[in-house]
C-alpha cells in the first residue's frame, strides 16, 4: 500500500522543513516592540497617560481629605444658641468628616451682620418666629445647615422634653435607625460605576492604539514591498505571529503600567478599603484584555493586509473600529441582566466579566467559563485571520475585501 | 555554476493569462536581462519565481531540482516599487532583513557595514532611510539583496532612477556575484542599458518569450536588412520582385530581401543601371529587434 501525499507545488511553502526559520517570529515581535518603544509619540502619549491618572489620583485623595472649617456666629447672650453651636461642633468632630465648626460669640444682632458681611463668619444662628434661623451671606452649606439642624433640634427637643417631665431618650426610644452592610466587601454604587468606566476606556484605548499600531505596521511593509523580501526569507504565519505577539505585549505591558499606578493612587487614598476587591477585578481584566486582544490583533493585522497604502487604513479597520466602541459604550453603560449576558459574550466579556466581578456577584467559575469562551473566539479568529492575511498580504493594487482575501489562493 | 530556469511558467488573473508558458534559462555567472513593455509579465514571472505569489501551473527549477523554499531563502531579491522602513536606520534593518535569512546578527552588521561603507554611506548608517537621497536609499535596497553571498539574484528595475555613474557602480557590484558562478536576472526598460550589460537576454511579450538568447544569438536570428549604395538614385528597387525597400534616400537604400536568389537579382539590375558601391548586410539593432518581436 502506497501513501500520497498531496503536496501540490503551486502553493508557496507555509509548512517548511525546519530551516531555521522557525525562530523569526521572535525576532519580528522584537523588532515590532523596539520600533514602538522609540517612537516619540508613543511615548508621550504614554508618559501623558500615566500623568493623568497620577493627577486624576491625586485630585481625588486631595479632595476627600480636605478639611473646610466653617465659622457659626451666635449671640454671646443666648444660651440656647452657644449650646446648640457647641453642640453642632462636636457633632461635627464625631462624623470625623471633612467639615469643621468653629464658634464664634457676637454682641447683638447687629455685630452678627458685619461679621458675616466682613467674612469672620460664614453662618448666624439666632432664634426667628417660632423656631431657629441660619443665616448666611449666601444659601448656608448644606452640610453645615445639617449639623446646626441637629444639634438646634436635640436641644429644643431636651427643653421640650423637660417642660413635659420626660426625657429625650424616652421620647425617641425605638426610633433609632442603624445602618450595616450585609457584605462588607460589596462596593458603592458610585465606586463601581467609576471602575467600571476605567475598565471600558483601558480596553478601549488599549485596543484601538495597539490595533492601529500593528495594521500599520502591516500596511507599512506592504507598500514598500518589503514583506516580499521577508516572505521569501520566513514563512508568512511567523511574520503575523511575531507582530501579533510584539503588539500584545504592548498592549498587556501598558495596560498592566496604567494598573498599577491607578492601583497605587487608590492605595494611598480614602477608598483604599476597596484595594483587595479592584485588584482581583484588574488582575482578571489584565487576563482577559491579553486574550481577547490576541483576536483583536489578528483582525487588525488583516485590515492592515487589506489596504495597499497605508490612506486605505482608515476604511479597512473600520469593522475592528466599530466593534471596539461598541464594546467601550455597552459595557460601561449596560446593568443587570444585560450586563451578565455581556459578560460571556466574546470580546464584550473582556470589560464585562471584570466589572462583575468588582461588584461581587459572581461565583469563581463565572470569569473562567467567560475566559474559556473568549480564548475560543483568540483561536477561531486568528485561524480565520491567518488565511485572510496570506491572501490579502501579495494582492497588490486598491484595497480587498474579506471575501477576496479569504479566496485567495495565496 | 547553477542555473535558474523556469519551464512553462503560467499564471492566471481570473480569464487573463498574465504570464503563458514562460520557459527560459539564468545560467550561473551570467547577467540576464528581462525585458518586455509594461504589463508584459515581467515582475509576475519574477514574484512566481521567488514564491511570492502561487504558480498557476509550471515549475522554477534551481541547479536542475524543483526550487526550494530553502533555496529560495538564500536569493537576493528586489522586489518592484520598492522601499525600506522610512523611520528605522539604514544599518538596523539591514541586519533585520539578513537576521530573517538566518544571517547571525554579529556577520550581518559586519557585512552591511563593508557595504555601507563601499557605497560611502557608512557615516550615515545611523540615519533613518527617509532621511537619505532617492539613490542612496536604492543603494541601501541593493544591499539588502545582495548580504549573505545569495545563491541567485532576482532583480526587478534594479536601476530605475539611477544616474549613469550610480549604474555602474552597481553593475559593478553585480559582477563581484557573477564571478562567483551565481545567477542574476533582473528586468529593464533601459535597452541600451541590458545592451551594454548583459550575457543573455530574454523578451516578453503579452505574458510570452518572444526571444531568449544571447545578444549575438538574437542578432543572427533577426532579420538582416541590407545597405545599397549607388551612384545615382535608388528609387528604382521598389519595383524589384522579392525586395523590401525599408528606407530609400538618394543613392542609398535600406531593403529586406526574400532570399539569396533576389540578392544576386539585385545586383545584377543595379550593376545593369550603374555603378554599385557597396552591398552589405546591416546587423539589427537589439532596439530594432525588441521592437521587431515586440510589435
Amino acid at each position: 500500500m502506497t501513501t500520497v501525499r498531496q503536496n501540490s507545488s503551486n502553493a508557496p511553502a507555509q509548512e517548511p522543513p525546519d530551516d531555521g526559520s522557525r525562530g523569526a517570529w521572535l525576532l519580528v515581535a522584537q523588532r515590532e516592540i523596539v520600533t514602538r518603544v522609540m517612537n516619540k509619540a508613543f511615548v508621550i502619549g504614554l508618559l501623558v497617560s500615566l500623568a493623568v491618572i497620577a493627577l486624576l489620583a491625586a485630585f481625588f485623595t486631595w479632595q476627600s481629605t480636605r478639611v473646610d472649617t466653617y465659622t457659626v456666629a451666635v449671640a454671646g447672650s443666648d444660651a440656647t444658641a452657644v449650646a446648640s453651636a457647641t453642640a453642632a461642633a462636636e457633632l461635627a468632630d464625631a462624623e470625623g468628616g471633612s467639615t469643621e465648626l468653629e464658634l464664634l460669640e457676637v454682641a447683638d444682632d447687629d455685630a452678627a451682620r458685619a461679621a458675616l458681611s466682613a467674612g469672620d463668619a460664614d453662618v448666624w444662628l439666632h432664634p426667628g418666629g417660632d423656631g431657629w434661623v441660619l443665616a448666611g451671606e449666601g444659601q448656608p452649606d448644606s452640610t453645615v445647615s445639617r449639623l446646626v439642624g441637629t444639634a438646634v433640634e436635640q436641644e429644643v427637643l431636651a427643653a421640650n422634653a423637660e417642660a413635659a417631665g420626660t426625657t429625650p431618650a424616652e421620647l425617641s426610644e425605638g426610633a433609632a435607625l442603624t445602618t450595616e452592610a450585609l457584605d462588607p466587601d460589596a462596593m458603592g454604587e458610585d465606586t463601581l460605576f467609576f471602575a467600571s468606566f476605567a475598565l471600558s476606556f483601558l480596553f478601549f484605548a488599549g485596543a484601538i492604539g495597539s490595533g492601529m499600531m500593528i495594521a500599520s505596521s502591516v500596511v507599512e511593509e506592504k507598500q514598500s514591498r518589503l514583506v516580499e523580501i521577508i516572505a521569501t526569507a520566513v514563512p508568512l504565519r511567523q511574520l503575523l505571529a511575531g507582530k501579533i505577539v510584539g503588539s500584545s505585549v504592548i498592549a498587556a505591558g501598558q495596560n498592566l503600567l496604567f494598573a498599577a499606578v491607578g492601583l497605587a493612587a487608590v492605595a494611598v487614598s480614602p477608598i483604599a478599603i476597596a484595594l483587595p476587591a479592584l485588584s482581583t477585578s484588574l488582575i482578571w481584566f489584565v487576563v482577559f484584555f491579553t486574550v481577547g486582544f490576541l483576536a483583536l490583533a489578528a483582525l487588525y493585522a488583516v485590515a492592515g493586509a487589506l489596504a495597499s497604502r497605508s490612506e486605505d487604513l482608515q476604511y479597512t479597520s473600520t469593522p475592528m473600529t466599530m466593534l471596539v466602541m461598541g464594546v467601550y459604550f455597552l459595557t460601561f453603560t449596560a446593568s443587570g441582566s444585560f450586563l451578565t449576558v455581556l459578560s460571556y459574550v466574546p470580546v464584550a466579556n473582556v470589560v464585562a466579566m471584570p466589572a462583575r466581578v468588582l461588584s461581587g456577584d459572581t461565583s469563581w467559575w463565572e470569569p473562567v467559563v467567560s475566559l474559556l469562551i473568549l480564548a475560543a473566539f483568540a483561536v477561531l479568529a486568528l485561524l480565520v485571520s491567518e488565511r485572510a492575511f496570506r491572501g490579502a498580504l501579495m494582492q497588490t493594487g486598491g484595497r480587498i475585501s474579506w471575501k477576496q482575501a479569504l479566496r485567495a489562493e495565496a | 555554476m547553477t542555473t535558474l530556469e523556469v519551464h512553462d511558467l503560467t499564471r492566471t488573473f481570473g480569464d487573463r493569462r498574465a504570464v503563458d508558458a514562460v520557459s527560459f534559462q539564468a545560467p550561473g555567472g551570467m547577467l540576464t536581462g528581462f525585458v518586455g513593455s509594461n504589463g508584459a509579465g515581467k515582475t509576475t514571472t519574477m514574484r512566481m519565481m521567488m514564491g511570492v505569489l502561487s504558480i498557476t501551473s509550471g515549475e522554477v527549477r534551481f541547479g536542475g531540482a524543483p526550487v526550494t523554499r530553502a533555496d529560495r531563502r538564500t536569493f537576493g531579491y528586489m522586489p518592484e516599487e520598492r522601499g525600506l522602513y522610512p523611520k528605522q536606520p539604514a544599518i538596523d534593518q539591514l541586519v533585520y532583513l539578513a537576521r530573517l535569512r538566518g544571517i547571525p546578527a554579529a556577520a550581518a552588521r559586519t557585512e552591511a557595514m563593508e557595504h555601507l561603507d563601499r557605497l560611502g554611506l557608512a557615516e550615515r548608517a545611523k540615519d533613518h532611510v527617509e532621511k537619505l537621497s532617492l539613490g542612496n536609499q536604492q543603494r541601501v535596497q541593493i544591499t539588502a539583496a545582495l548580504m549573505g553571498r545569495p545563491r541567485a539574484l532576482i532583480l526587478d528595475e534594479p536601476f530605475s532612477g539611477l544616474d549613469p555613474a550610480a549604474v555602474d557602480g552597481m553593475v559593478d557590484l553585480l559582477r563581484e556575484h557573477t564571478a562567483r558562478g551565481v545567477p542574476v536576472l533582473f528586468s529593464s526598460h533601459q535597452l541600451d542599458l541590458v545592451e551594454r550589460l548583459c550575457e543573455r537576454l530574454v523578451i516578453l511579450r503579452t505574458g510570452e518569450v518572444v526571444a531568449d538568447g544571447t545578444p549575438a544569438e538574437l542578432q543572427e536570428a533577426g532579420t538582416v536588412r541590407h545597405r545599397l549604395v549607388l551612384d545615382s538614385d535608388a528609387g528604382w528597387v521598389r519595383g524589384v520582385p522579392g525586395v523590401h525597400a525599408v528606407d530609400v534616400d538618394g543613392p542609398t537604400a535600406l531593403v529586406e530581401l526574400a532570399d539569396d536568389a533576389t540578392t544576386q537579382r539585385l545586383l545584377a539590375t543595379a550593376l545593369e543601371r550603374g555603378q554599385v558601391r557597396e552591398l552589405s548586410p546591416v546587423r539589427p539593432s537589439l532596439a530594432q529587434i525588441y521592437r521587431e518581436v515586440t510589435a
